[in-house]
């Protein structure tokens, strides 16, 4: 069974409520999250398809792609 | 807890917000405090998020946690990926809060706090946040498709050309806008405009460390970035007493203008990391900070209101800030904060593909939206704490006040040369006078609530630091969205050319990407320049214009939304769409025919095209042109959306009489693995 959320992943378990904290601001403010990737990487059971710097790369082009409201 | 307790809880906090709305409504003339107003509009939300909300998640899109969103689907760890819907919450709400709910209640302001103030709280309940949840709900249901592919296949082939078309024009009004906003703000304030120009070096820093130094390192460089620019603030007080320095930045605002126009087509062709990201991140990140504090200085130092519930405004229309009666203008005035078209393209985009499950649609769309309508509630706030004579002397231009001088005088809302100086020299600038565009006055109301605050707290009340920060918060994520905005039209432009001449469709081709990016920006460039040097114009004209397109995009959304549940067996619930389609197409097509035809040269194009016919006036030519062109613009938008009506009524029309299969594009159920988990 798939859990891939924060919670339900128990990625949080064992870390300090400040890194937790973090990690959820990082997602707020719609940062790249590499670990996240890797995470989805080893639960679907295949090797990762990019390396740190390709990700962010292709992250931050998709970011501009997308639309900030008036 | 029990029933019997739910029932009092539920019922204490509406007859409180019925008590607040009773003290807002039955004042007459006595000062009123915020927290009334705070009161009235939290209660609200409350009970709207409670009963509504809920109302429509169950009964009307009959939300399946069972069924596997998007996220979990294509879980791919980049756009689609299952998020806790609290961080969610946060992410969209970054995403939609822009300068719209700050701005927007600034300029109702003229007719008094209570008219907006009641759009804000009524419109978002039963308006705007159905409009989010429900066009969320739909991509949701469809694989996180964009609001255009959906009015395609849902409606018919011409609806998505023609949506997206509305799109287009729609964003170039709404850049062209933005950037008058940031130019009234910074003409003849080097230390507004010495701040800002700093944002850019930061920025290409930030973007240098976390794509080349280290890669994804958004925190730290965020925080390096976020220090450095309150060194610019601070350094920018300094800059501005230097005699030499000063009048380097000092600048008109037609140089502003150009300048604006050369910043927006150089962000379009950059590189993405290069500038955009990095401002997008440090803009959000302050953005979310600034909000929580003025939330906060707003509940401890709950200022009073010095602005009436109604100006005279509100009754004769005739207002100095823009022209036009409280029907329909207060209502395209208030876009974001209320209903906000845009919002329909942002709950189509990324938000839907990072849903863990279908009830988080419910906070995250409909939630969302409170929460802006929150800050437009704390924007008209921190504009009523205004003297209600700087509150008009700021936000009028010479020739629009010397025009209500009387209405003004008889309401007692004056103000002499002498206070408006001595506010200017308290925030650090030469003058505060016809400062129109809504960001000035925000921001000394937010300056004085600051200050407020640290005088509360024992500090030094450094007001002009404060105005400056408020001014810097406000140009930072304008000009964010002015980056974003140029750069998706300038894709959008590419798509539409790319039918008919495929290699101009390529994105990375270069003379596709500089032809495609100097048209957008010409294009909202124009509408800028236009705005700085016509004396009637500027916010009077371009707000409203502005106006009105994002209330007919959120018609466009809302007539998707209507058409699908229908579709959908579900027409027995479409008046919760169809209730605000029918209030924005009143509003909308209402103040469109005003800006059109009025017979009042302030508030017509026409009228204010034939008062020029025959006039000595070097530029009358000029002008005449603009409102013509102003004129094609208000009746191109009305008749865009006048055909996506009709041919939803059509579509309608064929389902309901059984003329027609209703086919929804919905995705196949998929049984999630978080529900099984449960």
């Amino acid at each position: 069974m798939r859990r891939e959320t924060e919670r339900e992943t128990g990625k949080g378990k064992g870390e300090t409520w400040v890194r937790r904290a973090l990690r959820a601001a990082r997602r707020v403010l719609g940062a790249p999250d590499y670990d996240a990737y890797l995470e989805h990487c080893r639960v679907a059971g295949h090797e990762p398809g990019m390396s740190e710097r390709e990700y962010v790369a292709q992250f931050f082009e998709a970011k501009g792609k997308g639309l900030r409201c008036c | 807890m029990n029933r019997i307790g739910v029932l009092l809880v539920w019922g204490g906090i509406s007859a409180l917000g019925a008590a607040a709305f009773g003290v807002l409504a039955l004042s007459r003339g006595e000062t009123i405090n915020a927290a009334w107003l705070l009161t009235a509009a939290v209660c609200t939300y409350a009970v709207g998020y409670r009963f509504y909300s809920r109302f429509l998640a169950s009964s009307v899109f009959g939300l399946d946690d069972r069924r596997a969103t998007p996220a979990e689907r294509f879980n791919n760890g980049r756009d689609f990926v299952p998020t806790n819907r609290w961080v969610l919450y946060g992410h969209h709400f970054a995403a939609i809060a822009g300068a719209g709910p700050l701005v927007g209640p600034v300029l109702a302001a003229q007719f008094g706090f209570l008219p907006g103030t009641l759009w804000l709280v009524i419109g978002v309940v039963l308006g705007g946040a159905v409009q989010d949840f429900t066009i969320l709900f739909c991509s949701l249901r469809r694989d996180g498709k964009s609001l255009g592919q959906m009015a395609k296949e849902e409606i018919n082939q011409s609806a998505g050309i023609t949506g997206m078309l509305a799109v287009l024009f729609i964003m170039i009004i709404l850049l062209a806008v933005l950037a008058l906003i940031v130019v009234n703000a910074l003409k003849a304030s080097p230390w507004g405009l010495f701040t800002i120009t700093c944002t850019i070096p930061i920025a290409l820093l930030m973007g240098w460390w976390m794509k080349r130094w280290r890669p994804g390192k958004v925190g730290e460089a965020s925080s390096v970035g976020a220090v450095l620019l309150l060194g610019a603030l601070v350094a920018g007080g300094w800059v501005a007493a230097q005699p030499q320095l000063a009048p380097v930045f000092t600048h008109s605002a037609t140089a502003l203008t150009w300048m604006m126009v050369a910043y927006g087509f150089v962000a379009s062709v950059l590189p993405v990391w290069m500038l955009l990201c990095p401002r997008d991140y440090l803009s959000t990140f302050l953005k979310i900070t600034t909000i929580v504090v003025l939330a906060l200085a707003i509940l401890v130092i709950l200022p009073p209101l010095k602005m009436p519930a109604l100006t005279p405004f509100a009754r004769l229309g005739e207002g100095p800030v823009f022209a036009g009666k409280l029907f329909p203008f207060a209502f395209i005035t208030i876009a974001c904060g209320a209903i906000s078209g845009f919002h329909a393209l942002v709950a189509s985009g990324t938000t839907p593909k990072m849903i863990a499950r279908e009830s988080d649609a419910r906070l995250i769309g409909y939630g969302g939206m409170l929460m802006e309508s929150f800050v437009g509630v704390m924007a008209m706030i921190a504009a009523c704490t205004l003297d209600p004579g700087v509150y008009f002397a700021m936000n009028t231009t010479p020739a629009g006040l010397a025009q209500a001088s009387q209405v003004l005088s008889q309401a007692g809302f004056v103000v002499t040369p002498d206070v408006m100086h001595q506010l200017a020299t308290q925030m650090g600038e030469q003058t505060l006078i016809a400062r129109s565009g809504g960001a000035p006055s925000l921001a000394v109301g937010m300056a004085q609530i600051f200050a407020g605050v640290t005088s509360a707290l024992g500090g030094r009340t450094l007001t002009a630091l404060w105005y400056h920060f408020a001014i810097m918060f406000e140009a930072l994520f304008i000009l964010t969205t002015i980056d974003t905005g140029t750069r998706v039209g300038r894709f959008m432009l590419q798509e539409i050319v790319g039918h008919v001449w495929p290699r101009f469709g390529e994105t990375s081709w270069y003379p596709s990407v500089l032809a495609s990016s100097a048209l957008i920006v010409a294009g909202w460039g124009y509408f800028l320049y236009q705005g700085v040097v016509d004396p009637l114009g500027g916010i009077n004209s371009l707000w409203p214009l502005f106006g009105i397109s994002n209330q007919l995009l959120a018609a466009v959304a809302l007539c998707v939304g209507t058409t699908i549940l229908i579709k959908m067996g579900r027409a027995r619930f479409a008046w919760v769409t169809l209730t605000p389609l029918a209030w924005l197409v009143i509003v909308t097509m209402t103040a469109g025919w005003q800006k059109v035809f009025s017979p009042d040269p302030r508030l017509g194009f026409l009228a204010h095209a034939a008062s020029l016919a025959g006039s000595s006036n070097p530029d009358a030519a000029r002008l005449i042109f603009n409102d013509r062109l102003n004129t094609f613009v208000a009746l191109l938008f009305m008749t865009v959306v006048a055909v996506l009506i009709v041919t939803s009524l059509r579509e309608w029309w064929l389902v309901l009489s059984r003329r027609k299969p209703a086919l929804v594009h919905e995705a196949p159920f998929v049984e999630s693995a978080y529900a099984t988990g449960d």
